[in-house]
């Protein structure tokens, strides 16, 4: 579904030239969980970004279902992000003022869903990850768990094929972490989602995934096995 | 469906910033208010003074005189001038205007200085000659008191208000409160009955040649008190007063007493006639100086005027060109009016600007979270496109009402303060159908225009950036 071939990344400070991928190269199968560990700053969440199709390669190929992201228009990149990955952020990147459901309602307007079905559905998605009773609630009034699960219903709300997440549980305590967790392994399981997730937390990582790439200064340096879901 | 939601996100967004969305609403209402006020100040005194000239005959009404003196730029001019000898008004050139198309009244002009005399109260004026058909027109139609004569051959006068009181003839209603004249006035007024007037007596005196004697005999008597000259008298009934005149009117202007036409040509006078017959020219007789035509319409004028120049030969002049100079000028007020209100809508559209980027400034982060769950730049920029259009419509509508108050205002004050007592209050300003579309557009577009920089600067937010972003 997911094939990375020769990706690099290079970011200009001034006018020296920061690699922040080199030449990374992996696969993602339909509905298969991946992880991807390494230290901060070894580029997870550069590859991410290139992956949600938020920032485009320096070269290097992504064929999401045989199109090539790195050739894809502005356009094209945003339908890219609107119905084929779902992203969540390890800041949860709700919008303030809008409340639970407005959050994933605003996702729904994106992607041109009908004013009379946006509600319905939202509040769907957000008792799918048991926040039936929270859904008029601003991220301000809701606990880190609650506020990323928000995000997850979010990521879901158009349905996309990929799940894309960045340390997700990096701002929760480990019993919310566990349980964010177990929501993430229980949509690849159920909806048959694949999911790259981006952790520092190894264990985690072999934990809940089938593959386990790790990065160090932007090369791939290991690839492992895991527990989870091949 | 789409830009619709667009334009509810940007509402929200605004709604959400209410004390800044205010204030830059403010900045436009200002703008709006001054751009309107300024133009329609100046479409309201076109309006009054077009609307003037419109109630009078100046823009039905042309002056015929003989022939055509064209522009002289060289020599060979006069040479041609000279040898094409003026087309003579008579009789005759009447009868034939009469028959143009669209050529609602003709007379010649016929008027001459006469003394009157009423009750032994006396003064100069000019007589002029009218037809009984000028009563359907202003300002004949409306007179102070009695009615207009309805024959051409009758013996009846109507006189000027300002000319009874140039006799010393104060004129009250009946019943009206008596006024002590002011001691400083030189003449003593007397007080009369307006109404009272009507069917008196008023004797028209012009000085005649005394042709007794024949021609030689007359001219043998052109030396000082040779008793050439010699006063005739003859009586008249006043049929009407005319209303002090307040307007530009053609027909209003000129003479102090009106009678008809044809008994206006019957009264031996110095005019012209008399110096033709004492020179023993016959064809004198019905010749005129120049000629009043009235058109129907003002669509007439240029038919009519293309066939008195170009087939009867004759010379034209109409008030109306005039006009034409006049509303030129107008367009230049205005322009200069609307220029200074476009002043202040630009430093609004300034605050615009500013407002939206500081948003961005703001939004920074939030407009990379909608950018990571799907929006394209598209709808970024749209969103706030209608934000700006927004402040732009509500700032128009709130600055046309602005404007509207401030002119109402402005034209009480103006109409207590200058405009003498007992005169009809004058409308100023004038906000015509164009004037609050076109502010209510042309808010919008400044606003879309003041937004263009700001949105597309929101749509090209780098994502991965603003997502760092705090």
């Amino acid at each position: 579904m997911l094939s990375v071939q020769g990706l690099s990344k290079t970011y200009l400070k001034g006018d020296i030239e920061i690699p922040a991928l080199r030449d990374v190269t992996f696969d993602v199968a339909e509905g298969e969980f991946i992880s991807v560990v390494g230290r901060s700053g070894s580029g997870k969440s550069t590859l991410l970004n290139l992956i949600g199709g938020l920032d485009t390669p320096s070269s290097g190929r992504i064929l999401f279902r045989g199109n090539d992201l790195a050739a894809m228009k502005r356009a094209d990149l945003s339908r890219h992000r609107r119905y084929s990955v779902g992203m969540v952020f390890q800041s949860f990147n709700l919008i303030p003022h809008r409340t639970a459901v407005e959050n994933v309602t605003l996702a729904l307007v994106f992607g041109k869903v009908p004013r009379s079905k946006r509600n319905e559905r939202a509040a769907a998605l957000l008792d799918e990850v048991g926040l039936a009773g929270r859904m008029d609630h601003k991220p301000g009034e809701l606990s880190g768990g609650e506020a990323q699960r928000v995000a997850i219903a979010r990521a879901l709300a158009n349905e996309p094929a990929m799940l894309l997440l960045d340390e997700p549980t990096g701002n929760l305590d480990s019993g919310t972490a566990a349980e964010t967790m177990e929501i993430i392994c229980g949509l690849n399981r159920e909806r048959g989602l694949a999911v790259v997730l981006v952790t520092h937390e190894e264990d985690v990582a072999r934990e809940v995934s089938g593959k386990v790439i790790r990065l160090l200064d932007g090369r791939i340096v290991g690839r492992l096995g895991g527990q989870g879901q091949a | 469906m789409k830009s619709l939601d667009m334009i509810r996100l940007g509402f929200e967004n605004l709604l959400r910033t209410r004390l800044r969305t205010v204030l830059t609403i403010l900045g436009v209402v200002v703008g709006i208010g001054a751009l309107t006020s300024m133009v329609s100040f100046g479409t309201g005194m076109q309006k009054n003074i077009t609307e003037a000239f419109r109630d009078s005959d100046l823009f039905t009404s042309l002056y015929v005189t003989a022939g055509d003196v064209g522009e002289i730029t060289d020599p060979g001019d006069v040479i041609e001038l000279m040898s094409k000898p003026p087309v003579p008004l008579t009789d005759s050139t009447v009868l034939a205007i009469r028959e143009i198309p669209g050529v609602e009244i003709v007379f010649p002009e016929i008027s001459f200085p006469v003394r009157l005399e009423i009750d032994g109260h006396e003064t100069r004026t000019t007589l002029r000659g009218l037809p009984a058909a000028m009563g359907r027109y202003k300002p004949f139609d409306d007179l102070e008191y009695g009615e207009y004569f309805s024959g051409d051959d009758d013996r009846a006068a109507v006189i000027r208000l300002e000319t009874l009181e140039d006799m010393g003839l104060s004129v009250m209603d009946a019943g009206a409160e008596t006024v002590d004249a002011p001691e400083d006035t030189a003449v003593a007024m007397e007080v009369v009955v307006g109404d009272s007037l009507i069917g008196s007596r008023v004797n028209v005196i012009t000085a005649v040649m005394d042709l007794s004697g024949g021609p030689i005999g007359a001219l043998t008597r052109l030396v000082p008190g040779g008793g050439a000259f010699r006063e005739a008298a003859i009586q008249f009934e006043i049929a009407g007063i005319l209303k002090e005149s307040s307007n530009f009117s053609g027909q209003g202007f000129r003479g102090g007493v009106f009678v008809p036409i044809e008994t206006a040509d019957s009264i031996p006078t110095l005019g012209f006639s008399s110096v033709w017959e004492l020179l023993g020219e016959d064809q004198g007789k019905g010749r005129y100086g120049s000629i009043y035509v009235r058109v129907r319409g003002m669509g007439d004028m240029e038919s009519v005027r293309t066939v008195l120049v170009d087939e009867m030969g004759l010379s034209v002049f109409s008030i109306a060109d005039q006009l034409e100079e006049i509303k030129r000028g107008f367009v230049i007020v205005d322009s200069v009016l609307a220029a200074v209100g476009t002043v202040a809508l630009f430093v609004a559209a300034l605050g615009i600007v500013n407002t939206m980027v500081m948003s961005i400034l703001e939004r920074t982060r939030e407009i990379g979270i909608m950018k990571a769950i799907g929006a394209g730049d598209g709808e970024i920029r749209m969103i706030f496109f209608a934000e700006a259009a927004t402040i732009g419509a509500v700032g128009a509508v709130c600055g046309l009402i602005l404007g509207w108050l401030v002119t109402r205002l402005a034209n009480v004050i103006v109409n207590l303060r200058f405009m003498p007592v007992g005169e009809e209050p004058v409308n100023l300003f004038y906000f015509p159908l164009w004037l609050i579309l076109g502010a209510v557009g042309f808010s919008v577009l400044v606003s879309l225009l003041a937004g263009l920089y700001p949105a597309s600067r929101a749509a090209r937010v780098d994502p991965v950036k603003a997502l760092r972003h705090d």
